[in-house]
């Protein structure tokens, strides 16, 4: 494409100025990004495919729904390590969620190892080389945490292992870029139960910009939950991108409750032959929050399995967006797809639901489903009828909404973690007594 | 004995179709009254708007409850206020803890009237007993509120809610409707066992056979939103033998 005839979606971002920001982040940067994190070559040639691919257009439908204007002011550079590091971690300390029992932890504050805060393991398994993904331009942004990353989390897991992953931000002076990361590759016929977090704030006009990355080998599983509560200004990029080998089995729920604006891109690329995702999303959203997700499932083998529940409500002017694309290729035969996705709407919020299915084989069961709509009057009628007022009323009803997706969760401790998380979304504090 | 309920002239509109057209209508503190009448004669149409559900427009008419004007009272109000309507479709909220919405509803009645919320555990002992005395698996209490419950276990809990409210006016819109003949006696049980000198009930109704179970004081027949006629158990005797037709006629 002609870069003359761009137009990309940050009206006040033009392409060059883009590009330019970008060298000068790295040159800002330079010294602070860690070579035996991620290789130099690795790390320019990331830097050149982002800036290759640019910002992305307006009409470009992976992306028509993200709210991107804040990429006119925020910052790509990470900011310098604290002065201070115990300012940091007692700040962080205060924004940490509860422990999770028998949950191992590793905690990153604004991008960075806090040892202080985390058990006894390392964050990085040196045995491992780096795990870096092909992306696409639907995963654009990962390139940046390629290029950009200042820490992260690369474990090599075997046998059954339940970790939690909690990257904190705290507000420093400036505006700052946090890129968190993590790197997982499960040995064959591993388990993980894994949480990752991201909560905290990092300041007015800070970018935070997230990649995750995740390797199932064959016969492994994965629980994942993965949370995002920031505070209501946060600006956040997400890419996450997992490869499943043969038989290997990912369930995947995301919480998406905090941020002013969100944009989450998720590939699941389903390699091994009988592998499966299973993948409930929820996002709640208020006042003038965006939170959009793109989600692509990729059916590349025989027998593959994918499922989908997702949830989201928009309020007041907040709007969510699903978009979620299901690719079965020539030889995925036998392969099973399901999306259900459903939205919730209160004031004048809008909630997108895009769901789509590309099949290149015979012989696949495929089922797919969208539906927008406003609280059910019956429900809310029998709700008032028992003497429950109009808010808890609401807040019971939007749980039940949620629920729908959240009791699939098959780990109870994951479950009753999102749970948990939920009720302080839903906003209503009796919703708590609903889950006893 | 003191008027609970007063319902004078009331004239009711859905959209463009007028389906109450001048009910009178006196139930006694203590009283249990039948309203009887065929398919679409008005039966929940009343009960709707007595409870206070949205979409019914009143054209002309009064209603007094507790010598207040009822309808000038919100749904949720009117609950607090002891007001219960028994659903004939009870809705299913799929992931809300059947005894949360229980305890939820009491407690919001007991802030109205000036009282503590109840403890959690003497709570429990109350719903428990309640769910024994209406043959209910206490794993009804811990599932969501009626799902996949069956049409009899859904009524069941109905009359469960409304032996934990214990209202002053309970109005039971066709619980007998599918029923079977146990289940019949369970649900008619549980409405006998809130009998009382205090307490009023109105039973909205198809068939007579609930009535074989709960005698009420008064029957009333109700079509093209009038009430035709009034009486006593006999009158529903009546109309199991020779239907409604003779009735509509001699309105004609």
């Amino acid at each position: 494409m002609n870069a003359a005839v761009r137009t990309p979606v940050p009206g006040s971002l033009s392409q060059a100025a883009f590009e330019q920001r970008l060298r000068d982040a790295i040159m800002d940067a330079a010294s602070l990004l860690n070579a035996k994190l991620l290789p130099v070559s690795v790390r320019s040639a990331a830097l050149n495919r982002a800036l290759a691919a640019g910002l992305p257009q307006v009409r470009d439908d992976l992306w028509r729904y993200a709210d991107l204007k804040f990429l006119g002011s925020a910052p790509w550079a990470p900011a310098p390590a604290a002065q201070d590091p115990l300012r940091w971690v007692d700040d962080a300390r205060a924004r940490l969620p509860e422990r999770l029992p028998g949950f191992e932890r590793l905690v990153f504050v604004n991008g960075r190892h806090a040892a202080a805060l985390s058990d006894a393991l390392a964050p990085i398994d040196a045995t491992l080389a780096p795990l870096v993904p092909e992306r696409t331009r639907h995963e654009r942004f990962g390139w940046l945490n390629d290029a950009f990353a200042t820490d992260v989390a690369r474990l090599h897991l075997g046998g059954t292992r339940r970790l939690e992953l909690v990257f904190v931000a705290t507000p420093v002076d400036v505006p700052q870029a946090l890129h968190p990361r993590a790197e997982l590759a499960l040995q064959p016929g591993a388990g993980l139960t894994l949480v990752e977090r991201h909560c905290g704030s990092a300041g007015d006009n800070s970018l935070i910009n997230v990649a995750v990355q995740l390797h199932l080998a064959a016969g492994s599983h994965c629980q994942h939950l993965r949370e995002q509560s920031l505070a209501a200004e946060a600006q956040l990029l997400d890419t996450l991108q997992v490869a499943l080998d043969a038989d290997a089995q990912y369930e995947l729920t995301l919480l998406q409750l905090g941020a002013r604006s969100a944009r989450s891109s998720q590939r699941i690329s389903l390699y091994g032959a009988g592998s499966g995702a299973r993948i409930h999303a929820v996002a709640v959203a208020q006042g003038p929050r965006t939170l959009d997700h793109s989600l692509l499932v990729d059916h590349l083998a025989p027998a593959t399995t994918n499922t989908q529940v997702l949830r989201g409500i928009a309020r007041d002017r907040a709007h969510v967006a699903f978009r979620s694309r299901v690719e079965v290729t020539a030889g995925a035969h036998g392969s099973a797809s399901q999306q259900s996705l459903k939205g919730l709407l209160g004031g004048h919020g809008e909630v997108a639901l895009r769901p789509q299915l590309e099949i290149h084989t015979d012989q696949v069961r495929a089922s797919h489903g969208a539906t927008t709509g406003a609280l059910d009057e019956n429900m809310r009628f029998y709700l008032l009828s028992r003497g429950l007022d109009h808010e808890t009323a609401r807040g019971v009803l939007e749980w039940s909404f949620l629920e729908d997706a959240i009791c699939r969760i098959s780990d109870a401790t994951l479950r009753h973690a999102a749970e948990k998380s939920l009720v302080a979304s839903v906003g209503n504090a009796v919703a708590s007594e609903a889950l006893q | 004995m003191s008027s609970l309920l007063s319902i004078r002239d009331l004239h009711v509109r859905v959209s463009d179709r007028e389906v109450l057209r001048g009910i009178d209508l006196e139930v006694a503190t203590g009283e249990v009254h039948a309203i009887m009448g065929p398919n679409g004669s008005g039966k929940s149409s009343l009960s709707h708007v007595l409870a206070g559900k949205p979409g019914y427009e009143i054209t002309a008419g009064t209603v007094t409850y507790l010598g207040r004007d009822l309808l000038a009272l919100p749904a949720e109000e009117r609950a607090r206020e002891g007001l219960f309507l028994g659903f004939q479709y009870p809705v299913e909220i799929p992931g809300v803890n059947n005894t949360y919405l229980l305890r939820a509803a009491l407690n919001a009645a007991r802030r109205h009237r000036g009282q503590g919320e109840i403890d959690a555990y003497d709570f429990l002992e109350v719903v428990r007993a309640k769910a024994r005395q209406m043959k209910m698996d206490e794993s009804f209490l811990t599932r969501g509120v009626n799902e996949g419950f069956s049409g009899g276990e859904k009524k069941r809990n109905e009359i469960l809610q409304m032996l934990v409210l214990e209202p002053k006016l309970a109005i039971l819109d066709e619980s007998d409707s599918g029923l079977d003949i146990d289940a019949l006696k369970v649900v008619a049980e549980g409405i006998n066992s809130l009998r009382s000198a205090e307490r009023s009930l109105v039973l909205v109704t198809h068939y007579q056979r609930l009535l074989d179970h709960v005698q009420p004081d008064k029957v009333h027949v109700l079509a093209q939103g009038r009430i035709l006629r009034s009486g006593g158990p006999e009158l529903a005797r009546e109309l199991e033998q020779r239907g409604y037709d003779w009735l509509l006629e001699t309105a004609a």
